[in-house]
């Protein structure tokens, strides 16, 4: 039978009440296919919920959400989601947030697509509609609906008819600075009553340029206006507030689809629904990328993904690369990946090849984009890739579910599909034409926010495996210590480095005491308060820079000084660092006139590696919660009877730019 | 065998308002039907356009008082 066929059977089995027999026919009918149609994907999603198979009922939502973007699937995917049992949603769940979505227009239908999109990432998003039209009064009035939610985030989708513009202004400027300054009241209120973060819709460009091709050259034309204002309200964002940039999604899907006047005026829904789908996923992924979810390193494969043809058998002048619509379609390639990586992204190389051969066009061929620097690992050999990715991860200290693969060839992809099911797949085109696009059109690297560690990030983990070699010629640990030549920075936080330290809070896992993810007003809150103790700490080598990878909040408690947040990141384990804060914290706590430490680890399914950190450092353990395996323990560590915590191995550095 | 108008449709609203047990007769209405409210209806209405490729004008959308008249609706637009 034909596919096609064979899911009609599929389809009259299902309507017969044969659950089973249906799901049979469904999973014949799309073996073959790599992304399956979305509509096949929803069917086997409602009968495996009928069946009360409700893992895989989420398994097939998913495949929804990733293979289609039609308004019906998603609707119906969106609402099957609501009601699946809640036990079973747990399945997979990386973070739970709250939203309240609060809408200029129709949202309901968009609600219930964010908590797709975002079940997609791991996040199970419980989500608060705000009733229609009613953002202002929910953000001013304290005893709204929105406060009573408690939030995580706050959304704001908003249409550009909520612009107070005039058609035409004679003072542009003045117009804009007016709805700008409006909007960022908004944001002030919501700041002062809670510590949401705010995610805002900007504003989409209408259809209609009533001045058409001239608009451009008025700057007082309401429509340039607008352009303004979105400009404007990306600037004042800063680090507070998330933007998703609603007008260049407009644009790349269309203005004539995104938006659709009949549905307008009879339902105001001022975003079409046919555009809900990419507008639920563009959200979703902001929230993600503030919880620190988005994925932190890709992995190439090399023959016919960055350049045409075999290396090992065609040979340097045998590959296509540089010439040619093929070729340059391997150079633009290439090109967006080193964009990926100069925003913050790993690169590794996985390949089939012996390494010389695979290493032969980074180093010899004159069109090649990528160079063997930009890489912070190579593997080439004939393992099989999932073993070799695993090894990857590994070496780089980083989560299976911090990598996206990409990979011309679909049987490997299938394998890592099956094999490692954390790792994101990119599925290619058979045309190399289109492989930017398909990777560009991926959101999994969607980024929060952008600091100077994030552009030398491939350096620092290549630094990382430079000194894995180092550790093993070194004779002994204190020696190997000592050669590294280590200096650091360790201050008080400020507004210059706050970025960093929240992204470091939202995103660090294993090495993370109490896993406590402030907010960025949370963390102000820190700053503001006399009692707390709070530092960095800005590790250099002299092999690299590695940047802010240490932080410390703790707060005095009568003599007690109480550890609130500990964290640092895996590049620089095993390096000192942890004692130097340690130490740190001594001499700040002795200075504060405190006797003792105390400092808390909540256990979570990542951060094992600090279960015996106090212990390791002469803490005393004082009291346990839970069960003996996963207990939350509480350590104390006497200052006056065991004198100060001593490091030595990291020179502290006083910095002209940081005192600055 | 062929999938007959009544069939795509009942497909249809199954999807929209995910009730795989759902029957439609021509008299069915919005107040037969658990969950056919105000969204709902313009959550069916646009899939409908999608799935036929059609348009209804803006002010056909509200008027259908049951399934027979949005049947012979989509029959007359062939």
């Amino acid at each position: 039978m034909k596919p096609d066929e064979t899911t009609r059977r599929g389809d009259e089995l299902r309507k017969a009440g044969d659950n089973a027999g249906a799901i049979e026919a469904y999973l014949e009918a799309i073996k073959s296919d790599e992304q399956p149609d979305g509509d096949v994907c929803l069917k086997l999603a409602r009968c495996c919920e009928r069946q009360q198979d409700y893992d895989s009922a989420l398994h097939w939502l998913m495949q929804v959400v990733d293979s289609s973007d039609s308004f019906l699937h998603w609707q119906s995917a969106a609402a099957s989601l609501t009601k699946l049992p809640a036990h079973d949603l747990q399945q997979g769940v990386k973070r739970t947030a709250r939203a309240a979505l609060l809408g200029s227009y129709t949202t309901s239908q968009l609600v219930p697509m964010i908590a797709l999109a975002a079940r997609r990432w791991g996040i199970a998003l419980e989500v608060y509609e705000a009733p229609y039209g009613q953002y202002q009064q929910e953000i001013l009035d304290p005893g709204s609906g929105l406060y009573a939610f408690e939030p995580d985030f706050v959304i704001l989708a908003l249409h550009a008819g909520e612009l107070a513009l005039p058609r035409f202004a004679e003072s542009p400027a003045e117009a804009v600075a007016t709805e700008v300054d409006r909007w960022r009241m908004l944001w002030e209120a919501l700041d002062k009553r809670s510590t949401a973060r705010m995610i805002m819709h900007n504003f989409a460009l209408p259809f209609e340029a009533p001045m058409g091709n001239l608009t451009g050259r008025l700057p007082g034309a309401r429509e340039s206006m607008m352009r303004q204002v979105n400009h404007a309200l990306g600037e004042a964002a800063g680090n507070a507030v998330s933007i998703v940039d609603c007008d260049r999604l407009s644009s790349v899907f269309g203005k004539a689809r995104w938006f659709d006047d009949k549905y307008y005026h009879i339902a105001k829904q001022a975003v079409s629904l046919d555009s809900l789908p990419v507008l639920a996923k563009h959200t979703a992924a902001v929230l993600a990328a503030d919880l620190g979810l988005s994925r932190k390193c890709l992995v190439l494969d090399l023959d016919n993904t960055l350049w045409g043809g075999v290396i090992g058998e065609d040979g340097l002048a045998g590959i296509r690369l540089g010439a040619g619509p093929e070729g340059e379609a391997f150079v633009a390639f290439q090109e967006y990946i080193l964009e990926l990586k100069n925003k913050g992204v790993i690169l590794a190389v996985c390949s089939k090849n012996n390494d010389a051969d695979a290493k032969e066009p980074f180093t010899q061929h004159p069109d090649m984009r990528i160079a063997l620097d930009d890489i912070a690992i190579f593997v080439a050999n004939w393992r099989p890739k999932s073993d070799n990715i695993k090894f990857i991860a590994e070496t780089l200290n980083i989560g299976l579910d911090s990598l996206v693969f990409v990979d011309d060839n679909p049987a490997e992809r299938e394998v890592i599909r099956q094999h490692l099911p954390e790792v994101e797949v990119i599925t290619l085109p058979a045309d190399p034409t289109g492989y930017r696009r398909a990777l560009a059109g991926t959101l999994w690297f969607e980024t929060a926010s952008f600091t100077q560690e994030d552009a030398g990030k491939t350096e620092q983990y290549k630094a990382k495996a430079e000194i894995a070699q180092l550790e093993t010629s070194a004779g002994s640990l204190e020696e190997f210590h000592r050669s590294l030549d280590m200096r650091a920075i360790i201050a008080p936080f400020d507004d210059l480095h706050l970025p960093r330290i929240v992204q470091l809070i939202g995103k660090t896992n294993q090495f993370n005491l109490t896993t406590r993810r402030h907010t960025m007003q949370v963390v102000r809150e820190f700053m503001s308060d006399p009692d707390c103790v709070h530092f960095y700490l800005k590790l250099q080598d002299r092999f690299t820079d590695h940047g802010l990878v240490s932080m410390l909040i703790a707060r005095r408690d009568g003599e007690v000084m109480d550890i609130d947040t500990f964290l640092m990141s895996c590049r620089v384990i095993g390096r000192t660092v942890e004692a130097e804060m340690l130490a740190q914290l001594c001499e700040r706590a002795a200075a504060a006139g405190c006797a003792k430490l105390r400092g808390t680890y909540i256990p979570t399914a990542k951060n094992v590696m600090v279960k015996d950190l106090y212990s390791r450092f002469g803490f005393t353990e004082v009291a346990a919660t839970g069960s003996v395996e996963e207990a939350e323990t509480v350590w104390e560590y006497d200052l006056s009877a065991a004198g100060p915590i001593v490091n030595g191995f990291i020179e502290p550095l006083e910095d002209a730019r940081d005192a600055a | 065998m062929p999938v007959t108008l009544h069939e795509r449709l009942e497909e249809i609203f199954r999807t929209v308002l995910n009730d795989d047990q759902l029957s439609l007769s021509d008299d069915t209405s919005a107040s037969d039907v658990e969950g056919w409210d105000s969204v709902a209806h313009i959550n069916l209405m646009f899939s409908i356009e999608s799935e036929f490729g059609i348009q209804f004008a803006g002010n056909e959308l509200a008027e259908f008082k049951n399934v027979g008249e949005l049947k012979r609706y989509l029959e007359s637009r062939g």
